[in-house]
């Protein structure tokens, strides 16, 4: 996998004055550092070029090299990665903190330093973050000397302290970790005067399960079993991720038909998504015609999920080099029409949603979230992009279909049509009436030119600049649109040949990572595989993990009772933060 | 007798349809929004099982969380007898004063907001403080509509108030000013959310979270029969038609007035089903707004009933 040493790679290895390592997937650059020199070396990554932070591996190697590996993974904008790795001694396991420099590292270090063990000096809230109170101090589960088949006793000890305001008038409000309606656990410290917050602080990780634990030791096969249940509503996308980063360690690559099935269901995926949280925001102003025709459509797309896969969530479709059901011709046909269907009544649903006047006045110039910030925490996906920044992996790290579509069927040769030998019917756009006030213009690149299937350049990706309820709102129906018109396009053009590609199980130690973009933004999954041909490390960072701290951003100056409207605009999974 | 009579059937209307109406508004709601909704009858279900089950009180809830619910219930059951419904005349004849009304209301709600800040739980405190100041606001709007009531009578008797067509141009702006009130008593969108789960967006709702099982039934209950009160009243003053007359009413009109009382109240409640489905609910800050509304109305009905009418 090793990449030819390009010279913009030179560039950002001088820049980051660190020492070039082979790389681990096309497009990487990844140079080892001092440890005394790793904060300014990240600083200069993300200041210098604008990198955006994408995940942090630390790593347990002192059984092979005597100390603890730390990589910092950037995003580069000219769509490479970078990583500065450095090695922490095993004797004293402390390392310099990234987020005085580097804002979006704050969590990731804190998360090392509950399952390794690892001290950021200088970081400025050393509190646990994964690991709760009760979990005994100086054990570190993912250290590999770690046996998770021996419970560990819970202590008592301190309760957690939150950072707490005070003043005349202000008052704590704790919700959570229990609510009146089924969702998942977390808890939310609101400082608020009268109604008015002051400040936001989430404590999650409640649903830590000890996923990058629990698949060490595992075959390949084995933890895609568990890789593809990290999260339910964003099922596909985890196991696609997984079994990119496989099939990257493997040197091998899905069949063309096989990648044009997974971005059929990764679009499935993030339609019922996108559609259901359309709905859901809704609830948040009270708007109750939006919420039952969005939780409807929602699941006529999982009744579609399951005709197509056999599972609601799209869970067994994705395999290690491919995928595991063929998309057959006549379904094709059949999904075709549906979702064109599904995509009319989505258009009228939207139009009645921007139509409501009382419900677009809750949503406008609540919970912005400014791009500068968005940009200084590392913010992905539907968030990042409501705030004006420009970022959708299926355009700047394509894979399966995305990549070159053209190129892929060209190698192939055969693609699939209807059986009347008939075009499929372009999908309807998305009707939007009464927007009022500058939003009934379709996002920026949303609309217009003819989705292609390929990657690359042309991708569509909406944008919006306001960064409050309204654009996350308004980006994922311009989302939902380019999904329809793109599955079209996928169905319409569909390669013939085999499902999946055969593999071995790896023979020696190798490493790779892969990101996609889930209906919630960029999932990267880091994977390491030993000589025995099982996992030994595996780092999942969902699109959650770098969104969280961006709700608690947008929170302060809006009313108490406005703050699940903002909550659910952003939609973060907790399941996936936790693992 | 037939005073006691009055009182029984306004027991039986007030007390024993108040859960019909709101199944009826719910599955007005579930259908205008393309759901199935509940059965008609399901409060009746929910009321029955709330009464049958055990009661769990915080610890550190005092007596005032254990009797509130008491004063709330005997306060909008007392008021809930004052309206005339079926004829013109109030079954609790001389008591039945509009000052009082109000009096009662304003106890019931008092209480239930004591016991919601009792317990010491965010969200009853946040609940209560919204609540109150959603009633600072509605209040002196319903004590002018019943104002325009009652100058034209120079009584504030509900029985002698009752019956007055209403079609002035006083009576046209108080019943605006009612229309808001009915919507903010009933706890509706767009001030209020009786159907969410968002524990921080709750107004009403926000202080029953502590109560359970046989208190929480009677709570509920309750608020169902002030649903039904508000909605009484506004028939009375503004819709009279086909009501039974004052005075020795034949058994026809009776039942023509009862006929008469149940079509309006489940009209009243189809149309609050309606407003519900098409309007998101207001920002908290903007609710003063509407509220304030209401009183604005209510002012201008009662210039207009001493500029406008000799």
């Amino acid at each position: 996998m090793t990449d030819v040493v390009t010279s913009p790679a030179v560039d950002l290895q001088q820049l980051s004055g660190g020492e070039l390592l082979p790389s681990r997937v096309p497009g990487e650059t990844r140079v080892v550092v001092p440890l005394v020199t790793l904060p300014r070396a990240c600083q200069v990554i993300v200041d210098g070029v604008g990198a955006r932070l994408a995940t942090m591996v630390a790593q347990d190697e002192r059984a092979e090299t005597g100390s603890f590996t730390l990589a910092y993974t950037f995003a580069i904008p000219d769509r490479r990665w970078m990583t500065i790795e450095c090695q922490v001694p095993a004797d004293s396991p402390a390392f310099p903190s990234v987020t005085p420099l580097v804002p979006a590292a704050h969590w990731y270090e804190r998360e090392a330093r509950d399952m390794f063990g690892l001290e950021p000096e200088g970081h400025p809230d050393l509190r646990r973050l994964v690991m709760h109170d009760d979990w005994p101090a100086g054990v570190f589960p993912l250290r590999k000397d770690f046996d998770p088949s021996i419970p560990v006793p819970r202590v008592e000890a301190d309760p957690y302290r939150f950072h707490t305001l005070h003043g005349d008038g202000i008052v704590e409000i704790p919700v959570g970790p229990f609510h009146a309606g089924v969702i998942e656990p977390g808890h939310f410290r609101f400082a608020a005067v009268g109604e008015v917050v002051l400040a936001l602080e989430p404590r999650l990780f409640y649903t830590h399960r000890g996923i990058e634990k629990l698949i060490e030791g595992k075959s390949l096969d084995h933890g895609l079993q568990i890789a593809e249940r990290i999260c339910g509503v964003c099922s596909l996308s985890h196991a696609v991720t997984y079994c990119q980063a496989a099939e990257q360690i493997l040197g091998i690559e899905a069949p063309p038909r096989a990648a044009v099935i997974r971005s059929i269901g990764l679009e499935l995926e993030r339609l019922y998504n996108h559609v259901g949280d359309a709905g859901n925001m809704c609830a948040g102003v009270g708007f109750m015609v939006g919420v039952a025709h969005g939780a409807r459509l929602k699941d006529e797309l999982q009744r579609l999920n399951e005709q197509f896969t056999g599972n609601r969530f799209l869970r067994g479709l994705s395999a290690i080099g491919g995928v595991r059901r063929d998309l057959d011709v006549e379904f094709a046909a059949q999904m075709s029409l549906e979702l064109a269907r599904i995509a009319r009544e989505f258009g009228e649903l939207t139009a009645m949603i921007l139509g409501s006047e009382t419900t677009m006045e809750r949503m406008r110039r609540t919970g912005i979230l400014p791009g500068d910030l968005a940009r200084a925490l590392g913010v992905v996906g539907v968030g990042a992009r409501a705030s004006g920044i420009d970022l959708d992996t299926r355009r700047d790290h394509p894979y399966a279909a995305y990549r070159d579509g053209e190129t892929a069927r060209r190698r192939d040769g055969k693609t699939a049509r209807r059986p009347d030998g008939q075009n499929l019917p372009p999908s309807p756009a998305v009707g939007r009436g009464a927007g009022g006030e500058g939003y009934s213009a379709v996002g920026r690149g949303a609309g217009g030119e003819g989705h292609s299937a390929g990657g690359g350049e042309g991708f569509p990706v909406p944008t919006r600049e306001e960064g409050d309820v309204a654009a996350r709102l308004l980006v994922r129906i311009d989302e939902v649109a380019v999904s329809f018109a793109l599955i079209q396009a996928l169905i319409a053009e569909m390669p013939a040949g085999p499902l999946i590609a055969g593999w071995t199980p790896p023979t020696t130690d190798a490493a790779a990572f892969s990101a996609t973009e889930s209906p919630r933004g960029e999932n990267l999954h880091w994977l390491r595989v030993n000589a025995q041909g099982t996992i030994e490390r595996y780092r999942v960072r969902s699109a959650s993990f770098p969104n969280w701290p961006a709700v608690a951003a947008a929170a302060p100056g809006n009313m108490v009772p406005d703050f699940p409207l903002i909550n659910k605009s952003f939609e973060l999974c907790y399941a996936c933060l936790d693992r | 007798m037939y005073d006691l009579l009055l009182l029984l059937l306004q027991i039986g209307i007030m007390v024993g349809i108040a859960p019909l109406l709101q199944g009826l508004i719910k599955l007005c709601k579930a259908r205008l929004q393309g759901r199935t909704g509940p059965p008609l009858l399901q409060p009746y279900r929910d009321l029955a099982k709330q009464l049958r089950r055990e009661s769990v009180v915080s610890d550190q809830a005092s007596w005032v969380f254990r009797y509130a619910p008491i004063v709330y219930v005997a306060g909008l059951l007392g008021a809930a007898m004052l309206v005339p419904t079926v004829s013109q005349r109030s079954p609790l004849g001389g008591f039945a004063d509009a000052i009082v009304f109000i009096g009662l209301l304003a106890l019931a709600r008092f209480a239930l907001a004591l016991a919601a800040l009792d317990t010491g739980s965010n969200f009853g405190g946040m609940g209560a403080s919204r609540e109150m100041t959603f009633a600072a606001l509605i209040e002196p709007a319903i004590i002018l509509v019943l104002l325009i009531a009652a100058l034209p009578r120079q009584s504030t008797n509900f029985s002698t108030m009752a019956g007055e067509t209403a079609f002035t141009i006083a009576g046209l702006l108080a019943m605006g000013a009612m229309a808001i009130v009915i919507i903010a008593e009933t706890g509706r969108i767009p001030v209020d959310n009786p159907d969410t789960h968002l524990e921080l967006t709750m107004a009403h709702e926000g202080m029953l979270l502590e109560y359970s099982g046989r208190p929480l039934g009677m709570v509920m209950w309750a608020t169902q029969v002030r649903q039904i009160t508000f909605i009484a009243l506004s028939v009375a003053l503004f819709l009279p038609w086909g009501m039974a007359p004052l005075h020795d009413p034949s058994l026809r009109q009776m039942v023509t007035g009862l006929v008469a009382f149940l079509a309006k109240i489940a009209l009243i409640g189809v149309v609050l089903a309606v407003i519900e489905s098409s309007v998101a609910k207001l920002r908290i800050f903007r609710a003063p707004d509407l509220l304030g509304l209401a009183s604005v109305l209510g002012v201008l009905a009662v210039m207009a009933t001493y500029v406008v009418s000799p």
